[in-house]
């Protein structure tokens, strides 16, 4: 953290420095020069940011797919370019939101917390599956967190492409992907094993930064009131996730039940996901040669589940029971 | 109570003494009543009526003031919620030095290895809880404080009380 006024720039001084960056013909007529993100919604296109004395001109706002409507604004979320060396920075401001959200019919208090991210940002600053950043203190006193541009895709959006159907998916893809979700649980097991959650563990969440050629967890500013398991909403996020790679996406009742009716006939209520009731978990069913090893660990997110996993350190094992398995079936993966 | 007096409680009452782990829930108040209504008479019983609030993260609020100021909040029910059972025992014959309250407020992971904890110190003989009921999803996403001390408590009985 550094400190947040050490240089007076005078309106001048920053266009001199937008256009020796970017030439005199991109320099704007109008803008403000901003120190203080309080009201981040008076941060606005072209606008110049100033933080520890570093100039940062700001570009689009970022946007997020939540609560079942796609591309939200996260109106506090800008993109910038670091007026320094260029680089493409996401600024994060301050934005204190509280609300409830419902899994499986549980309410759940969530909150989003700067000072979280920014502990997590210098937790991870070595740690090749994460996004990387750094926090300061702007001129009013609010984190801001200047995180590091990743180039790629969401990971979800790779693997639902990879194969012809889900049998050539799973024979010949799956145990690629099944070696890349065993790296980014190990990553939540670094948080956990320093006291932190994620908190907000879902598949636009992992990004696979197409420079490094790595998946790398994002947005780690949720925490969420937890109950007598301290993990169980990251579990639950993890289990998720494994379902989603498994059946090469969500396989949902409604679609079962239109087309392939002979299997909407042989599930159980048992068989769903816990969280969300339309989407299969008990993916064997579906899917005869689903080994009994990794299918186990998908029935621990089911309806049925009699047992939960309690930390990532437990799943680990079965996966890596899983990932054996896989392997002798498919003759692919180590 | 300091730690001379904890050591001497825990010391002294260690063959019949109970701890009553409590919460603000209908489920504690009825393993208060439970208490009572059992072990009322019995004049070599020893109560211990502990709760914990656990220490949120700095995370939940936006200042020190803020976090402060819900904790001040949370043990002020609470002392008067521990008054309650207190009476609850008093009124069905319990003396008052048979009964200790206990209130802590501290980090924790999980408020079941927390009363596991005090257990140890305290030498109580039975942990006693009151079961929430919860569904099968809540315990998925939450936990469940009294499986997880049927699981984990050791040198000692527990009383689940529904």
């Amino acid at each position: 953290m550094l400190d947040a006024k050490t240089k007076n720039w005078s309106y001048e001084d920053v266009r001199s420095l937008l256009a020796k960056r970017k030439g005199w013909d991109r320099v704007p007529k109008k803008f403000k020069i901003v120190t203080d993100t309080t009201d981040f919604f008076q941060v606005e296109y072209n606008d110049v940011l100033i933080l520890a004395d570093r100039l940062y001109w700001i570009r689009s706002y970022e946007r997020e797919g939540r609560f079942g409507l796609d591309d939200e604004p996260k109106f506090w979320v800008r993109r910038a370019i670091d007026l320094e060396d260029g680089s493409t920075k996401i600024l994060k401001m301050v934005f204190h939101e509280k609300f409830e959200t419902k899994i499986g019919g549980v309410v759940t208090r969530c909150f989003r917390s700067p000072k979280k991210e920014g502990r997590i940002l210098d937790l991870v600053a070595n740690h090749r599956n994460f996004m990387h950043g750094h926090w300061v203190i702007d001129s009013a006193g609010n984190n801001v967190r200047i995180i590091d541009y990743i180039p790629g895709r969401q990971f979800h959006e790779i693997v639902v492409k990879y194969g012809g159907d889900h049998e050539d998916y799973f024979f010949n893809f799956f145990p690629q992907v099944l070696d890349q979700f065993i790296e980014l649980v190990e990553a939540i097991k670094f948080l956990h094993d320093h006291g932190e959650k994620h908190g907000d563990i879902r598949r636009d969440h992992i990004l696979y930064d197409s420079a490094r050629k790595v998946n790398r967890w994002i947005d780690f500013d949720y925490n969420y009131m937890h109950g007598e398991s301290k993990w169980s909403f990251d579990l639950l996020g993890l289990g998720n996730l494994i379902i989603f790679f498994v059946g090469r996406g969500d396989v949902l009742v409604p679609d079962l039940y239109k087309t392939q009716r002979e299997l909407f006939d042989s599930l159980w209520g048992e068989d769903l996901n816990i969280s969300y009731k339309n989407r299969v978990a008990n993916l064997q069913k579906i899917y005869a040669y689903i080994p009994d090893s990794l299918n186990r660990i998908l029935l621990h997110f089911s309806n049925g589940a009699q047992i939960f996993y309690e930390n990532t350190e437990q799943m680990l094992g079965d996966l890596a029971l899983a990932k054996a398995d896989v392997s002798a079936l498919t003759g692919r993966g180590s | 109570m300091t730690e001379q007096t904890l050591t001497d409680h825990a010391r002294g009452d260690a063959e019949r003494h109970l701890l009553l782990a409590v919460d603000g829930s209908e489920n504690s108040k009825r393993a208060a009543m439970y208490v009572a209504d059992f072990f009322g008479k019995d004049q070599d019983v020893y109560v211990t009526i502990f709760s914990i609030i656990p220490e949120p993260s700095e995370d939940y609020f936006a200042t020190d003031e803020e976090r402060t100021s819900w904790v001040g909040k949370k043990q002020g029910e609470m002392n008067d919620i521990l008054a309650g059972y207190k009476d609850i025992l008093l009124s069905a014959g319990f003396k008052e030095n048979q009964i200790d309250v206990r209130l802590i407020v501290r980090q924790c992971e999980s408020i079941g290895d927390a009363i596991i904890e005090e257990q140890a110190k305290l030498l109580s003989r039975i942990v006693i809880v009151g079961r929430r009921g919860i569904s099968h999803n809540e315990e998925f996403v939450f936990g469940s404080t009294s499986s997880r001390i049927l699981h984990h408590a050791k040198n000692c009985a527990v009383m689940v009380i529904e």
